[in-house]
């Protein structure tokens, strides 16, 4: 079969046309997961400078605070791939005190926070879970692959944060 | 901040989804937030809230077992491009952007803090499969999307391959459990029943059925149904000796329903299928009054498997019966679900979903960041606006 002439630039301009659409799919599942991830991490640096004030009061126990204190740090210093495991650390500490009614008690407006701060990471985990999923979804698709559509931005990094002891924090 | 809501159905004429954007309009405004709502509507004059714009006629096409009025076309996209430039919003939440209407045209114009709500639970739709390869990348430049139950979830699962948050709809607590009964509509034995009767999914039919094995065991049951619809042609079922029973109140506004609740001994919602979340059980929840419920998933949820309420086994009539007479009769058990029912409307409250919505809202903003046009960011489009300028 003989293709008039005229097609073939109509094939190559199309082509042209769905890979700069398909990049720009990409890009934008970049920019949400990075938007996601810079509102998390503003959460959780929120949470563990709560948890250094909460390090100040005098009726928590020496043991409980060295606990706090170290996690704290450790979550704040932490790098991307040892964040969740810092993080849930410091949830576990979190959970520690919450439990403790008369302390939460005497400060109502520091625990208050804790548990908005709570609340908000769960909703933040889950939207920032399912961008990092979509993103490396669209990613392992063969013609992003084979044209290298990703360019030259990082794997998004799967975040492993135990959802279920945050809503435990709450309780 | 300044956001901007849409809705893909008519403003004037009722419905779940309008009803929960004018709400959390409200909800916002008395926070201090700036709100814009872009709706289609029938006839302009007739809105009444100040936020309100509307976007033109809509048109009516048959959806899930209703008429949906909706609106799209170029004329209707340029109102939406409009909107969304002169709205210079921090968040756009779109309802429903998965159906042909405003949101879904914003979502494809706009680009940046887009958030989506997903009201619908409808089983798998042919028609959703073959515009799903055009629908996901559209659906996919929403920051967050939001299912209000799990069932509306699994659907947006199923249809478009997403996750969700869940975030259930919200109502006024306050309103429903502050509501005086009304003197004309309250003696004992009264069932009530709310909604679009004439359409079959809501099941008044069931209800009717389920009539005369009730009032073998209790005569003096009387039933009230409000809802627009004609009741003359509902009533042509009923055996006449039961039909001074039976009395329909027609449309009746908020204020009214929220005493109609107060008012009847036991609320029944004999739906068939086609709810996603169902709006009025928490509503007779607040209020305090017994719920019987057919068991389709959206209730069965929503109720927690009976502990808020009677599940009874979906279409069957003489089930619906038994437990309706249960309720009447024993009445430690309608006290119970009493307590129980307005304890539990409080975390469908506005203070809690309101709160729940606006982490949502955060999490899908960048720092400053705006809702722009998505024509804006492309480099044929700059280069026009440039020489416009010059």
């Amino acid at each position: 079969m003989e293709m008039p002439v005229f097609v073939i630039p109509i094939i190559i301009l199309f082509v042209i046309w769905y890979l700069s659409f398909s990049a720009t799919r990409l890009d934008r599942l970049h920019q949400r997961v990075e938007t996601s991830w810079a509102n998390l991490d503003a959460i959780l640096q929120r949470r563990a400078s709560l948890a250094l004030e909460l390090t100040h009061f005098p009726e928590t126990d020496p043991a409980a605070n060295l606990l706090l204190t170290s996690a704290a740090h450790h979550a704040r210093a932490a790098d991307i791939s040892e964040r969740s495991e810092a993080e849930s650390a410091l949830t576990g500490a979190l959970l520690l005190l919450r439990q403790e009614s008369w302390l939460v008690a005497k400060y109502p407006d520091l625990f208050e926070e804790l548990d908005q701060l709570t609340e908000r990471l769960r909703v933040g985990i889950a939207l920032h879970v399912e961008g990092v999923s979509a993103a490396r979804a669209r990613r392992s698709k063969l013609i992003y692959r084979v044209f290298r559509l990703a360019g030259k931005a990082p794997l998004p990094v799967k975040y492993a944060f135990e959802d279920d002891s945050l809503v435990e924090v709450q309780r | 901040m300044k956001i901007g809501l849409i809705s893909p159905y008519a403003w004037d004429v009722p419905g779940g989804v309008q009803a929960h954007i004018r709400d959390l309009a409200y909800h916002y405004l008395d926070q201090g937030h700036e709100i814009s709502v872009l709706a289609p509507a029938s006839d302009e004059s007739s809105i009444v809230e100040n936020f309100v714009v509307s976007a033109g006629r809509p048109v009516a096409i048959p959806y899930n077992g209703a008429v949906a009025r909706v609106l799209f076309g170029p004329v209707a996209a340029s109102r939406v491009r409009q909107w969304v430039a002169g709205g210079d919003f921090d968040v756009l939440h779109l309802h429903e952007p998965a159906i042909p209407s405003l949101s879904l045209l914003a979502c494809s114009i706009a680009e940046g803090p887009l958030v989506g709500t997903f009201h619908a639970a409808a089983p798998r739709q042919k028609v959703t499969f073959a515009i799903a390869p055009f629908l996901e990348p559209v659906i996919e430049k929403l920051r967050a999307r939001i299912a209000v139950s799990e069932i509306a979830r699994e659907t947006l699962r199923i249809h478009l391959d997403t996750d969700a948050v869940v975030i259930p709809n919200g109502i006024s607590a306050d309103f429903y459990q502050r509501a005086e009964a009304n003197p004309a509509w309250s003696r004992e034995l009264t069932i009530g029943f709310i909604g679009r009767f004439s359409e079959p999914r809501k099941g008044l039919n069931i209800l009717l059925e389920a009539l005369p094995k009730i009032a073998l065991v209790l005569p003096d049951v009387r039933l009230l149904i409000a809802g627009p619809g004609d009741g003359m042609e509902a009533m042509e079922s009923v055996n006449p000796a039961l039909r001074s029973r039976i009395r329909f109140l027609g449309r009746i506004d908020d204020d009214a329903k929220a005493s109609f609740l107060k008012s009847v001994s036991v609320y029944v919602a004999p739906n068939t299928g086609g709810e996603s979340f169902g709006i009025i059980l928490t509503e007779a929840m607040a209020s305090g009054v017994p719920i019987v419920a057919s068991d389709i998933p959206a209730f069965s949820q929503l109720l927690e498997d009976g502990k808020y309420g009677l599940l009874f086994e979906n279409e069957n009539s003489s089930d619906l019966a038994d437990k309706i007479i249960r309720v009447l009769k024993d009445q430690d058990l309608a006290q119970r679900y009493s307590q129980l029912g307005r304890d539990h409307a409080a975390r469908f409250d506005w203070n809690q979903v309101g709160d729940e919505i606006m982490n949502v809202y955060l999490h899908a903003r960048g720092e400053d960041e705006k809702v722009t046009l998505l024509s804006e960011a492309r480099p044929w489009s700059r280069l026009f606006t440039r020489a416009e300028e010059e």
